[in-house]
């Protein structure tokens, strides 16, 4: 029996605008709300009723998924890991390219750092819908609320906005841009607007980096090797593609659907192809309106998206999206937010919105608001934390007041420290005292120069934005 | 029943809006400014066209009516007082009428801009208005716009001065006129107007980023409007309008505004309808489609039965498959009226005739076995037996004899008789003026009355029909679009407009394509620019000659011409030297002698010096002129022989410098050609250094046997300038002595 879609998981990724938090703990590994971030988009896939994916990861992750104990995907799932090399700096298509032979089917590529509530079924649904070559999921932006630790009031939106060109359903995807290379303004051919007369051209929104993909597309990869990404390259390609009929690359797209309707004729897709192409042949529906040409004007690429208007749809790949998942993952699973495991004293307050990881120690006259703590971590007496995400296997002194900072896995924290919007890195080897803030000091805004952190390997403080190096 | 719903609306728009108790107002342009009506518009202003069987312009005034407008000015140019005795008999001028009309007449307007202008002048309107033109048809409720406009203008302290008024349909829908096919960028949540272009002939359609840069992050580019030539407009427009000469159209105006938008911050938005139907009539297509929807009821409550004009006897009755007859129509045995026909009144129709789509007028005739297909006739026609009509307009008055067929597209003007036994080929019109006439009338177009058309009827007369055209008996005279193209291209574009034609760029092209293109455009235009500067630059010197202009004003025409085609200043002086040395040739011919050529030449050297010395300045301006004139006697071999002269001259009027000479004559060298030019000259550019170095006492030169130049200075010593520019003074180098190789003189 053939699946209709094969899932391909992207976690290879570095993590590069997080470096911060990815020195150590490989990106897909990195906890939010106690779970490893790739367990999100697994959990998505599973939830939809996949029984296999394939994981494009490296060679740490793999090993680190098989061997650390901590990190338990509990995924009921088939995961086929395969492994590409870190130095290779091989982007997303580059490695669709890699797993050509794998792919059967058509293919939903998800990214490991994605995670959202979205209906997936609403972007399979425009793919079977259409026919179509592509389509991907957006959603709106959303504004981070939380303050980040190592940034100075609200990050400016100095960024370079996405150009997305939808038609007047809002689910056709007509043109696709970014603001860099618009350097000429925004150029529409007269024919795509005499065909799509209604253009909403839409700024605000991001990619999910959810993909459904025709498999000709993945052939089509492998032969045309200088694509690389397939955010960048693969996916405006295929918007321009959609109004261009006599140039080569559909051509090929198609011509690989012949070779494969000659060489494979069970090929559930291809087969369906030709019956599809048939019912539109004979059928009065049509997608548009005003001209009495065919359905689609005759184009046979066609791309989709579906925008999500609400629920949550993140993608973890900043300091400032890794917070905000935090604060908003509780809420994605019905899970008991302290963990039976754990050891709570009664004389502490812990808030309905903050998670307890596994065997962790809490003792008394301990306060923990909107916070998560993480696996193994030890907080002890009279400590305060609000806001703030503490990773796997930290210590705690007493008298401790923690607030909106970060700190990663296995750093301690001294007796009677004060930290505020910090990010305390962290490591792994030093057993004692990994990133130690000395007791009664306090790390504030103005108190720069007087912290005093034993530094081992890179441990990195922020204070409020300021790199404290010594 | 009109003026009932138009007191209706009144009231809601009374209720909503407290403190403005003013009448809304209307500005009504019946004149269309342009010749697309032409010759039926030579008879009748285009405002009085019948369509449907009712004068245009009255179904403005109901449009406008029934949105609650009380107060109408209409202006009028063009036959004025033929529009002007049409609104005194109608039901607007009644004292009973909800919407009191003035009528403003004058010759001195040539476009809207003149209108609005004049609108300031007077100070007519004191709120915002609607400003619309006379051949308007429409059924839309403006009055939800009108609210949305007064809403913005009160929030935003009058930012916004026009609210457009379009209407939803898809390109290719046939009620939109091609030459009106407006894109337009527009914020989807304030509805503004961010970007407004006409597409005709257009293939890619250019968004400048400035217009996305407003906070907002969705934006909407919108091909699917119909313009319904409809707008809101506040007070300001009319003083913009006046503030800003050039504006003459509507057109002008929004770009202008959306251009400005950063200085002047006015904004303007839009208002799109999905229901109401508004339609310009601009050209005969629109007329034809204009006509047949209001026979489909589309401009419904105006269709033709409801007699809206409440004049005597216009009525008629409406049957199914929108069957249309007015009082005393008769119909001959085994004639069909198929579908969407409006017959007026007093007409009779022929046996067997074969009637769709079409509108007859009041008091016509029609023969026997008739076909009329999308058939407008107006009245008094008279149509014999046998006689085929395709999408054609018949004016008042015409005779179609037995057996003619008119195929589609064409006119018969007022009056004219056709036939019999004809058939008029496709886009055919036929008038009972001359076209030759029409030039003649040119200057008087706008002035004229009454009178003087009768004048020049009795003109035309005397002219003899051509019966191969009009038939044995026929009366009048074929146009064609040729004729009136003296005046500019876009009239002369048939009546009937741009056919709408599915995209003629459309799918074919190939994007490859278009990027070759793209390429080979971004190559070719900069050699076009300078010879294109270099014709002009000719054209300014030889004005400069005939018209004895000041070499200052040459000057600065060059230099604004250099910023015109974007030339560098090395450029300039290279084509200037290169114009100034081929002007004999290009006067005289290639034929000239040497002799001929110099003699020519010196003068006007002279004349254009000081030309020269405003642009030679600096050292390398000096070698840039030379290389020019080095590279324009290499193509001019045969007058090699005249360079020196030139060159001296260049340097006795001190726009060249001696030191400069020598440099590029010891320089530069890059090829044989160039080095035997040096030779050939060498000998008398020494005597230009003779000339030129009196103070140094030169008693004569030689060559050196390595190419330099060897002065022979007094006191037995020499200058020697090398080839590499290097000048030394010595005593004669012992190998140069030698006469023989030195070529000693």
């Amino acid at each position: 029996l053939q699946m209709e879609l094969q899932a391909v998981l992207m976690a290879a990724g570095g993590g590069s605008r997080m470096m911060d938090l990815t020195y150590n703990t490989p990106k897909p590994l990195l906890p939010v709300g106690n779970k490893p971030l790739i367990w999100y988009p697994l959990n998505l896939l599973e939830r939809v009723g996949f029984e296999e994916v394939i994981v494009i990861t490296t060679k740490e992750v793999q090993k680190m998924i098989s061997t650390d104990p901590k990190v338990k995907l509990d995924v009921k799932m088939k995961l086929d890991l395969v492994c590409i090399q870190e130095d290779a700096d091989m982007g997303t298509a580059d490695a669709l390219r890699h797993i050509q032979q794998k792919v059967k089917t058509d293919v939903l590529v998800v990214s490991c750092d994605l995670i959202t509530d979205a209906a997936l079924h609403e972007v399979v649904d425009l793919f079977r819908a259409h026919n179509a070559t592509l389509s991907m999921l957006m959603s709106k932006a959303h504004e981070f609320t939380e303050t980040v630790p190592g940034q100075k009031g609200k990050k400016k939106t100095g960024e370079q906005r996405d150009f997305v060109g939808v038609d007047g359903t809002g689910k056709r995807l007509l043109f696709m841009a970014n603001e860099a290379d618009l350097d000429e303004g925004v150029v529409i051919r007269k024919s795509i607007m005499r065909k799509h007369p209604r253009m909403h051209i839409k700024t605000g929104l991001v990619d999910a980096h959810l993909y459904c993909l025709k498999k000709s597309v993945v052939d089509f990869l492998a032969d045309n090797k200088s694509i690389s990404s397939i955010r960048g390259e693969l996916v405006p390609y295929l918007v321009r593609k959609q109004f261009s009929k006599s140039t080569n690359s559909p051509k090929v797209i198609d011509e690989t659907h012949q070779n494969l309707k000659k060489n494979d004729k069970i090929q559930i897709s291809s087969r369906d192809e030709e019956l599809l192409h048939l019912t539109q042949e004979r059928s009065c529906w049509n997608d548009h309106r005003g001209d009495m040409s065919d359905a689609y004007h005759g184009g046979r690429l066609r791309c989709y998206v579906h925008i999500m208007d609400e629920g949550i749809c993140y993608r973890v790949n900043t300091l400032a999206a890794y917070i905000e998942a935090n604060r908003l993952a509780p809420k994605l699973f019905d899970e008991p937010a302290v963990h039976p495991s754990a050891v709570v004293s009664e004389r502490c307050l812990i808030g309905a919105d903050s998670i307890i990881g596994a065997s962790c120690q809490i003792s008394d006259k301990t306060s923990i608001k909107r916070s998560t703590i993480g696996v193994s971590t030890t907080v002890r007496e009279k400590v305060k934390v609000t806001n703030s995400i503490i990773m796997h296997g930290v210590t705690i002194e007493e008298g401790c007041n923690i607030q909106g900072s970060v700190i990663c896995s296995n750093a301690v924290i001294g007796r009677g420290a004060d930290i505020k919007y910090c990010l305390v890195g962290s490591h792994s080897t030093a057993r004692e005292h990994n990133s130690k803030i000395a007791p009664e000091k306090r790390l504030t805004e103005c108190h720069r120069a007087e912290v005093n952190i034993t530094y081992h390997y890179k441990s990195i403080t922020y204070n409020n934005c300021h790199k404290v190096s010594k | 029943m009109s003026s009932r719903g138009g007191k209706q609306k009144k009231g809601n728009v009374t209720s909503e809006q407290e403190e403005e108790e003013q009448p809304l107002q209307a500005v009504l342009v019946a004149d269309s400014f342009n010749r697309r009506f032409f010759p039926i518009s030579k008879d009748q202003p285009r405002a009085l066209l019948p369509l449907g069987n009712v004068a245009m312009i009255d179904y403005t005034l109901e449009f406008l009516t029934s949105t609650g407008v009380q107060e109408t000015f209409v202006f009028c140019c063009w036959m004025s007082n033929k529009i002007k005795d049409h609104l005194l008999k109608s039901k607007w001028c009644r004292p009973t009428s909800p919407n009191v009309v003035h009528i403003i007449t004058s010759d001195l307007y040539r476009s809207l801009g003149d209108v609005l202008r004049d609108v300031d002048a007077k100070n007519l309107v004191r709120n915002d208005f609607i400003l619309v033109y006379g051949d308007v048809v429409s059924n839309i409720d403006v009055s939800q716009a009108l609210q949305e406009h007064r809403h913005r203008r009160k929030v935003d302290k009058n930012i916004s001065v026009m609210t457009m008024v379009f209407k939803e349909s898809s390109p290719g829908h046939k009620t939109r006129c091609e030459e009106d096919d407006v894109i337009v960028a527009m914020d989807s949540k304030s509805k503004r107007v961010l970007h407004y272009q006409k597409t005709q002939g257009l293939k890619k359609l250019q968004f400048p980023m400035n217009i996305f840069q407003h906070g907002s992050d969705e934006f909407e580019i919108r091909h699917d409007l119909l313009d319904c030539h409809i707008s809101i407009c506040s007070p300001q427009v009319a003083e913009l309008f006046t503030d800003n000469f050039d504006y003459q159209t509507r057109n002008d105006f929004v770009r202008g505004i959306l251009v400005n938008e950063e200085i002047l911050g006015n904004q303007i938005h839009l208002y799109v309808t999905q229901d109401g139907y508004g339609a310009r009539v601009s050209n005969l297509q629109m007329y034809d489609s204009v006509s047949l929807d209001m026979v489909r009821r589309w401009v419904y409550p105006l269709t033709p039965e409801a007699n809206f004009t409440d004049q005597q006897g216009q009525g008629c009755t409406h049957s199914r498959h929108n069957v249309y007859r007015g009082a005393e129509v008769s119909l001959g045995h085994g004639s069909q009226m198929e579908e969407n026909v409006l017959i007026g009144r007093d007409t009779s129709i022929g046996a067997n005739c074969h009637i769709s789509n079409s509108v007859i007028g009041n008091n016509c005739t029609i023969g026997d076995n008739v076909v009329l297909d999308r058939a407008h006739m107006w009245n008094n026609v008279h149509v014999s037996s046998n006689v085929e009509i395709h999408q054609s307009v018949v004016c008042d008055g015409a005779v179609v004899k037995e057996a003619v067929r008119l195929n589609k597209q064409c006119v018969l003007a007022y009056n004219v008789v056709i036939g019999p036994n004809l058939s008029l080929p496709e886009g055919t019109v036929v008038s009972m003026h001359h076209p030759e006439e029409e030039e003649e009338d040119d200057d008087d177009e706008f002035l004229s009355d009454d009178q003087e058309v009768g004048h020049s009827k009795d003109k035309t007369r005397q002219k003899a029909f051509n019966p191969a055209e009009v038939g044995p008996e026929g009366k009048g005279y074929i146009w064609k679009a040729s004729m009136n193209d003296t005046e500019d291209e876009e009239l002369a574009q048939c009546l009937w407009g741009l056919v709408l034609n599915p995209d003629p760029e459309s799918d074919s092209e190939s994007e490859a394509s278009e990027e070759s293109q793209d390429r080979s455009r971004s190559v070719s235009p900069e050699i076009d620019d300078v010879n294109a500067f270099q014709l002009e630059v000719l054209g300014t010197l030889q004005r400069g000659l005939e018209e004895n202009i000041v070499c200052d004003n040459l000057v600065l025409e060059i230099n604004s011409l250099k910023y015109a085609y974007n030339i560098t200043l090395k450029e300039v002086m290279q084509i200037l030297t290169r114009v100034v040395l081929e002007y004999p040739f290009q006067q005289q011919g290639t034929q000239l002698t040497t002799l001929q050529y110099t003699g020519s030449l010196l003068p006007l050297l002279k004349t254009w010096s000081p030309v020269f010395k405003n642009y030679i300045k600096r050292a390398q301006d000096h070698l840039d002129c030379l290389s020019a004139v080095e590279e324009l006697f290499l193509e001019q071999d045969t007058h090699q022989t005249a360079m020196v002269k030139v060159l001296m001259k260049m340097y006795q009027l001190e726009i060249l410098e001696e030191e400069a000479i020598l440099k590029w004559f010891s320089t530069g060298a890059t090829n044989d050609k160039s080095r035997q030019l040096r030779k050939n000259q060498g000998v008398r550019l020494g005597q230009i250094c003779v000339w030129g170095k009196p103070s140094q006492n030169v008693k004569g030169y030689q060559f050196g046997h390595c190419g330099s130049l060897i002065l022979l200075l007094q006191k037995e010593t020499t200058l020697l300038i090398f080839s590499d520019g290097v000048q030394r003074k010595q005593t004669p180098c012992s190998q140069c002595h030698k006469k023989e190789s030195c070529g000693m003189v």
